[in-house]
């Protein structure tokens, strides 16, 4: 796949700086259409911002983490974001009727593509963060101790412990996290997309 | 032991592990699939945490930044129509009615019987600038090329205006621009300012124009009573 950074990708490096003279463009330019498709299909300006909010820092967490390049226009890349997820909420709302006619947007395969992986890692995002809620509090606070304080002597310092049970604890911990992500049946569904 | 498994994982991304284990711990991933199948998952999951718990605070600090912008650019006052001009209203409705009546019914309405537009005059502003002028003698003249031009300029010094926004709309508009022209309507009429429904008029126009009859209905039932626009909606939709 093409790797070379569009001219838009400004965008995305503007989330990781958190540039808001850059950002602020992204409002200007590219929510009055997300706003007009979300208020023509039973929400309202509210809704409309949420679901702005949500995709980009969906997008800053898959750059963050994965160093994610975009490769084709934000504009439609951004849209049709913006537009699946107003979708899911319709459905979580008890929407049974939810198509969304109207587009204006021609999608080429490329942002197409980039558009899936970015909802590909949202979902996985998600799991993760659900399951991780499904830990102990032990486990979780040892967790986050371990992630935010990288060095794991000091994180048994912190915790009380000797360096040896901490570390030890911390791969119980994640094994018991990626059991039960293997174990549920969104990373099934995950697995086959 | 299970937790063997996980302690070797953890080993194996903090390269701790031995060489011979190393040797051992490939040779597992090659054969063993549960054990790649897991090792991918706590890999994956490794890195995600690190992300999120190291990236907290920046986090915090963008979504910070995401909702001031959202305020500002997004959140409008609601719109309160309000219901005064009634018995005026009423009045219009059927004068409206009557005209309907008298327009022929056979035949699909044509843009260019809808498409007057008002003057051009940003004569209100208190600079008097040559491009305004400019921008006025073109469009009233109906030169849109020229026009467009004019107000190009102008927007970049009037950022926020709508009114320049609307005619450089009419102006796409007339020059066939559709989509651009559309684009620009859209904006406009999920804007709170006094061209909302104007701009949903236009949009109609477009749609009109380009003989996409369903659609501009459905826009045109869009516009509130209340609106200037009504009548000539009334009476484009009685064609349609």
């Amino acid at each position: 796949m093409n790797q070379k950074p569009h001219e838009d990708h400004i965008y995305i490096e503007a989330l990781l700086k958190n540039d808001s003279r850059i950002l602020s463009k992204i409002y200007e330019k590219y929510s009055y259409k997300i706003v007009a498709m979300v208020k023509k299909n039973n929400g309202n300006a509210d809704d409309a911002q949420d679901i702005i909010q949500e995709t980009l820092v969906t997008i800053y967490h898959q750059a963050i983490e994965k160093g994610f390049i975009l490769t084709c226009p934000f504009d439609a890349y951004f849209y049709l974001l913006c537009k699946r997820k107003w979708l899911n909420e319709l459905k979580k709302r008890g929407n049974k009727k939810v198509t969304i006619l109207e587009d204006i947007t021609s999608i080429s395969e490329e942002q197409k593509q980039q558009v899936e992986e970015t909802e590909l890692f949202e979902q996985q995002h998600q799991l993760f963060e659900s399951k991780f809620k499904e830990l102990g509090i032990k486990c979780q606070e040892l967790l986050k101790a371990s992630f935010k304080i990288k060095s794991m002597e000091k994180v048994a310092e912190f915790l009380g412990v000797s360096y040896g049970y901490a570390r030890k604890k911390k791969s119980q911990c994640m094994g018991q996290l990626t059991k039960l992500v293997k174990n549920s049946t969104e990373f099934q569904q995950l697995k086959e997309y | 032991m299970e937790d063997e498994r996980y302690i070797t994982f953890e080993n194996y991304l903090t390269n701790k592990l031995s060489n011979e284990e190393l040797k051992l711990f490939e040779e597992k991933i090659q054969s063993d699939v549960d054990f790649k199948y897991e090792f991918e998952i706590y890999k994956a999951l490794n890195s995600s945490l690190a992300s999120k718990f190291s990236n907290e605070e920046k986090e915090q600090e963008l979504k910070k930044t995401l909702t001031s912008l959202g305020n500002k650019h997004l959140k409008k006052e609601t719109k309160v129509i309000s219901l005064f001009n009634y018995k005026k209203l009423m009045v219009a409705a059927s004068i409206a009615l009557l005209i309907g009546f008298f327009l022929f019914k056979n035949g699909d309405p044509v843009y260019s019987d809808f498409s007057n537009h008002h003057k051009l005059e940003l004569v209100v502003r208190s600079e008097n600038n040559q491009a305004i002028s400019k921008a006025e003698a073109a469009f009233n003249s109906k030169n849109y090329n020229e026009a467009l031009e004019h107000l190009n300029t102008l927007s970049q010094i009037y950022l926020n205006d709508t009114e320049i926004l609307l005619y450089k709309g009419i102006c796409l508009l007339e020059l066939n621009n559709f989509f651009e022209a559309e684009a620009i309507f859209d904006k406009i009429s999920t804007g709170n300012s006094a061209l909302v429904n104007q701009a949903i008029w236009y949009k109609a126009l477009s749609l009109l124009k380009q003989k996409k009859y369903l659609e501009c209905k459905k826009v045109l039932e869009t516009i509130p009573k209340s609106a200037e626009e009504f009548k000539q909606a009334k009476k484009l939709l009685r064609k349609l």
